[in-house]
C-alpha cells in the first residue's frame, strides 16, 4: 500500500508540472496588459511602464517562466499585486469560508441524494420514483444563477426571512451565521443532490436484483438489512468516485453562487484575479486546485480498495 | 410516509419558486405597458418610470449614533492613498482621511480643509498653505493620535509626487514645511490644476509613522485625520469604520459606517430593498427602474461629470479620412441614440466632448456638430471613395450601455453601407486594444473633475497618445498650444476662453460621437438624512457642509 502511495505521488509530479506550464502560457495568452488593467483609464503612460517594471513584466516570457518555476520549487507562490498580499495567505484566508458552504451543501446533497436514490431504486417505476427523478432532472438543469436570484427575491425581498447576501458573524450569534448560509447552501446543493440521487439509483438498481442479494433474501434476512447494509455497500464505488470529484471542486469554490451571495471564498477570489490580470494569483489558485484534485483522487483510490477489496493496486491486475 | 413528505416539500418549493419568478415578471411587464401607453407619444424608445417617493417621519432633533451601510460594486483593495487606483478605494479614503483642500458639494469651488488658506506666487510656481493647528491623527499602531503638522503635509505631498501609482501630483517639484503651520509647495511649471489635484483622495494626509511602520501592509491599515477611523478591513467583503470623536470639524453623527461589497447588480438592489444596505451606489439599467418604483427606497439622480462616446481612429483605417468621420456622424441621430442607451433615464443626450456641468462648456459649439442626414452621409462616403461600403471594427466592454450604443450605431451605419463588427471584450483586453490604437472605433465613458483639463489634456493632447484617453491618436498643434497655455494660466475666466476655443477646434475635427451625459444614480433608504449626492459619485459623510445621520 505504502509503495502504491509513493508511486502515485511521484506520478503526480509531471501532472503538476504540466498544469504549471499550461497556466503560465494561458495567463500570458489572455489579452490585456495587467498594469493597464490595474491602473485604469486615467493612468498616464509613465505609471503604466513603472508598474510593468515593478511586476517584472518587461522581462521576456521565457525569463518570467524560469523565475516562476524557481519560485514554485522553493514553495513560494508569489505575491498578489492586486490584493497586496501573499498568494498563500489569500488562499488560506479563503479556504475556510469556501469549505463552510461547500461541505455543508455537499453533506446535505449526499444524505438527501442517497436517500432519494435508494428509495427510487427500491420502488422502481412507482409514482415516488417518477417524482424524484423528474425533480432530479430539474435539479441538474436548473441554472444556479437564476435559482439564487429567485431564492433571494422570495425569501429575502418578499418574505424578509433570510438575509440577501454576505457572510454572518459569530459576534452576532449562531443564527446570524446559519441564516446567511441557508440560501447559498440550498442553491449550491441542488446540482450535486440531483447527481447523487441519480447515481445512487442506477447503481442500486444494478445491485438489488443480482444473485448475491437474492441469496441474502433467501436466507431470510430482513429487507431493510439487505438494502441498507449489503446492497448499499456493493453500490458504493460509483458514488464514492462522484463524491471525490465533488469534494475536489468543493475546495475550488462555487464561482456563481459565491458571486451572487457576495461570499468571500475561492470562487470570488479567482474571478477577481482574472478580472485584474493578477498573474501570480491566477497561477497560485490553479496550482492549488490541481494539487487538491491530485490528492483527493489518491484518497478516492485508497478508499476504493477498502470498500471493495477486489480493486487491488498491489498486484497490478485489479478488477476495475 | 416521511419520504412522501420530503417529496411534497421539495415539489412545493420548486413550484413556488417557478411561480414567483413568472409572477414577478408579468407584473413588471404589465406595469411597463400601462405606463408607456399613457405616455406613448413622448417616450419614444425609453421606458417611462414612475418614481415612487418613499417617506418616513423624520424627527426634528438629529439622532446621533447608529450604523450606515453602503454597498460598493467592487472590492476596495489597496487603501494607501498613493497606491489606490479605483473609485471604491476613494470612497473609503474620503471618510478616513482629509485632503489639504476640498471641493464643495457642487464641485464648483475649492474650499479650505486641512489648509485654512493659501497664497499663490505671481509666477504661479509657488503655493504657500497655512495648515490648521488643531487637527489630530486617529490613534494607530505606530502613533497614539498625535497632532498633524505642516511637516506631515509636506511629507505627503512629496510622497505622492514621487510614489503615486497614478502620478497624481506630477506637477510638484517639492514641498517643504516653513514652520509648524506653513507649507511651501514649489511646482515644476505653473499648473492651474494643482489645487484640483490636491482634492483627490490620492493626496490625502496620512502619518509617516504608520506608512513606514506598516510598509507594504499600510494599504490594509489606513490611518488619517478624517471623521471615521478604520476598524476592520475585510477584502472582498466589507470595511468597518468607527466614528472619530476628535474630528476637527465636529463630532460625526454616526457610530459605525460599513462599506459592503456586492458585485452583482441585482443583488445590490435586493440588499437595498431588504435593508441589508442603506445606500446602493452606481445603479445602472433596470435596477434604476426597480429602485424608482419601490415604495420603500428612493432613487437619487444627478447629471454626472461624465461623457459617453464612440471615438474614431484618427491615424489608421478608413476613419483617418475626415470625410468618413463626418459621414459616420451624419448617419446618427444623437437624441435617438441617447434615448436608446439610457432607456431608464440614467443619462441624457449630449454632443460635445465635455460634460455640460464643466465650466469650459460652450453651447454655441453644439451647432458645429454635423446634423443627422443619412443621404448626405452616403454622398460623403462616395466622395471619399468608399461608395461600395466599408467594414469597421468596434471595441467595447461587456457593459449594457456600451452594448446598446454599439448595436444602435451598427444599425444607423448599416443604412449608409458601413458594416460595423462589434467586438465585446473584457476590460483588460479593451484597454490594451484601445490604448494602442488598434480599434477603428471604441466606445467608453470618461469621467473626472469638472476642470476641462481632465478631459481635453487626457483625450486630445498629442502627449496623451498611447494612453487609453487618446488611444485613437488625435493630434492638432493648435489644440496642443491652447491646452498648454490654459494649464499655465491661473485666471479661470481666461482659461475658460481657451478651452472654449479648443472645444470648437476639436468638434470641427469630428473625432467621435459624444452622444451622452450619464447620470450618477444611487438608491437610498429614506431613513438616511443630510446626505448630499455629488456629481462625481463620491460619497462624503461628514464635512463642513453635511453630517449624515440615520433615523433610528
Amino acid at each position: 500500500m505504502l509503495k502504491t502511495i509513493v508511486k502515485r505521488i511521484l506520478q503526480s509530479i509531471p501532472t503538476l508540472l504540466i498544469v504549471v506550464t499550461f497556466t503560465f502560457i494561458l495567463t500570458r495568452m489572455i489579452p490585456g496588459n495587467p498594469a493597464l488593467t490595474m491602473l485604469g483609464p486615467q493612468a498616464p503612460k509613465e505609471s503604466v511602464e513603472q508598474l510593468e517594471e515593478e511586476l517584472g513584466l518587461n522581462k521576456s516570457k521565457g525569463e518570467q517562466y524560469v523565475i516562476y518555476l524557481k519560485q514554485i520549487l522553493k514553495g513560494d507562490f508569489g505575491r498578489s499585486y492586486s490584493y497586496n498580499q501573499s498568494v498563500v495567505e489569500l488562499i488560506k484566508e479563503r479556504i475556510p469560508n469556501t469549505l463552510v458552504i461547500t461541505l455543508t451543501s455537499l453533506l446535505i446533497a449526499l444524505v438527501l441524494g442517497m436517500i432519494v436514490g435508494i428509495v427510487s431504486a427500491v420502488r422502481q417505476y412507482s409514482i415516488l420514483d417518477y417524482i424524484f427523478m423528474v425533480l432530479a432532472l430539474i435539479g441538474v438543469s436548473m441554472p444556479i444563477f437564476w435559482l439564487g436570484l429567485m431564492l433571494v427575491l422570495v425569501f429575502s425581498v418578499n418574505l424578509g426571512w433570510l438575509p440577501a447576501m454576505g457572510m454572518g458573524s459569530m459576534a452576532k450569534g449562531v443564527w446570524d451565521v446559519v441564516s446567511h448560509m441557508i440560501l447559498p447552501c440550498f442553491c449550491l446543493s441542488t446540482i450535486p443532490m440531483a447527481t447523487f440521487a441519480r447515481i445512487t439509483r442506477s447503481s442500486m438498481l444494478e445491485v438489488v436484483n443480482n444473485d448475491a442479494v437474492k441469496a441474502l433474501r433467501a436466507r431470510g434476512l430482513r429487507e431493510g438489512v439487505v438494502i441498507w447494509k449489503h446492497a448499499l455497500k456493493n453500490a458504493l464505488p460509483p458514488i464514492v468516485t462522484v463524491l471525490g470529484l465533488q469534494l475536489a471542486s468543493a475546495f475550488t469554490g462555487a464561482i456563481l453562487t459565491e458571486s451572487i451571495f457576495s461570499w468571500p471564498g475561492m470562487g470570488t477570489l479567482i474571478v477577481s484575479a482574472i478580472d485584474n490580470r493578477d498573474y501570480a494569483l491566477i497561477q497560485g489558485v490553479v496550482l492549488f486546485t490541481a494539487i487538491v484534485f491530485v490528492v483527493i483522487n489518491l484518497i478516492v483510490d485508497i478508499v476504493y480498495t477498502v470498500i471493495n477489496p477486489r480493486v487491488s493496486y498491489e498486484s497490478g491486475k485489479g478488477g476495475n | 410516509m416521511k419520504k412522501k413528505w420530503i417529496a411534497l416539500v421539495l415539489a412545493g418549493a420548486m413550484v413556488m419558486t417557478a411561480f414567483t419568478g413568472c409572477g414577478n415578471k408579468k407584473s413588471d411587464d404589465s406595469a411597463t405597458k400601462d405606463d408607456s401607453a399613457a405616455t406613448e407619444e413622448s417616450s419614444g424608445e425609453s421606458t417611462e418610470i414612475v418614481n415612487k417617493e418613499a417617506t418616513i417621519e423624520v424627527p426634528e432633533e438629529v439622532t446621533k449614533g447608529g450604523e450606515l451601510k453602503i454597498a460598493l460594486t467592487s472590492s476596495p483593495k489597496n487603501l494607501d492613498p498613493v497606491k489606490y487606483t479605483g473609485t471604491y478605494e476613494a470612497q473609503i479614503i474620503y471618510q478616513v482621511c482629509d485632503t489639504v483642500v476640498t471641493y464643495d458639494k457642487e464641485l464648483k469651488e475649492i474650499l479650505p480643509s486641512l489648509a485654512t488658506d493659501w497664497i499663490i506666487s505671481d509666477d504661479g510656481m509657488e503655493y504657500t498653505f497655512t495648515i490648521r493647528d488643531d487637527v489630530y491623527f486617529q490613534p494607530g499602531e505606530y502613533q497614539d493620535g498625535r497632532l498633524m503638522t505642516a511637516e506631515d503635509v509636506a511629507y505627503n505631498m512629496n510622497r505622492s509626487a514621487k510614489e503615486s501609482a497614478m502620478n497624481r501630483l506630477d506637477m510638484l517639484d517639492h514641498a517643504e514645511a516653513i514652520d509648524e503651520t506653513h507649507v511651501k509647495a514649489t511646482l515644476k511649471a505653473p499648473s492651474a490644476v494643482f489645487l484640483t489635484a490636491l482634492t483627490n483622495a490620492g493626496n490625502a494626509i496620512v502619518p509617516k509613522e504608520e506608512v513606514e511602520g506598516w510598509g507594504e501592509e499600510f494599504g490594509n491599515h489606513l490611518v488619517g485625520t478624517g471623521p471615521y477611523a478604520m476598524e476592520k478591513f475585510e477584502l472582498d467583503q466589507q470595511t468597518t469604520l468607527k466614528k472619530n470623536e476628535k474630528y476637527f470639524i465636529g463630532e460625526p453623527n454616526l457610530d459605525t459606517v460599513i462599506f459592503k461589497v456586492i458585485t452583482d447588480a441585482n443583488q445590490e438592489v435586493n440588499a437595498l430593498r431588504t435593508g441589508d444596505v442603506d445606500i446602493a451606489t452606481q445603479l445602472t439599467g433596470e435596477t434604476v427602474k426597480i429602485v424608482a418604483e419601490d415604495e420603500t427606497v428612493n432613487l437619487e439622480k444627478m447629471a454626472g461629470i461624465q461623457i459617453g462616446y464612440a471615438y474614431f481612429n484618427m491615424v489608421n483605417g478608413p476613419t483617418a479620412d475626415a470625410k468618413v468621420r463626418e459621414a459616420l456622424i451624419k448617419a446618427v441621430d444623437y437624441k435617438e441614440l441617447a434615448a436608446g442607451v439610457y432607456q431608464y433615464g440614467e443619462g441624457e443626450a449630449a454632443c460635445l466632448p465635455l460634460p455640460r456641468a464643466s465650466w469650459g462648456y460652450d453651447e454655441s459649439v453644439e451647432a458645429d456638430v454635423p446634423s443627422y442626414d443619412p443621404d448626405g452621409a452616403k454622398k460623403l462616403l462616395e466622395e471619399a471613395g468608399y461608395g461600395d461600403g466599408i467594414t469597421l471594427n468596434m471595441y467595447i466592454t461587456n457593459e449594457t450601455f456600451r452594448q446598446k450604443a454599439a448595436t444602435i450605431l451598427q444599425s444607423y451605419w448599416q443604412a449608409i453601407g458601413v458594416e460595423l463588427k462589434i467586438n465585446t471584450v473584457e476590460w483588460g483586453t479593451f484597454s490594451e486594444t484601445a490604448a494602442s490604437g488598434k480599434a477603428d472605433v471604441f466606445a467608453m465613458a470618461w469621467s473626472w473633475y469638472p476642470d476641462p483639463y481632465f478631459f481635453f489634456d487626457k483625450m486630445f493632447a498629442t502627449s496623451a497618445i498611447g494612453t487609453l484617453g487618446n488611444g485613437q491618436g488625435y493630434s492638432n498643434p493648435e489644440v496642443d498650444q491652447l491646452l498648454s497655455d490654459a494649464l499655465i494660466e491661473t485666471d479661470q475666466a481666461k482659461r475658460a476662453e481657451m478651452y472654449k476655443k479648443a472645444l470648437k477646434i476639436i468638434t470641427d475635427d469630428n473625432p467621435g460621437i459624444f452622444y451622452g451625459n450619464p447620470a450618477e444614480c444611487l438608491g437610498i433608504n429614506p431613513k438616511v438624512q443630510d446626505f448630499n449626492q455629488r456629481a462625481d459619485g463620491t460619497i462624503k459623510l461628514c464635512t463642513a457642509e453635511e453630517n449624515v445621520w440615520v433615523v433610528q
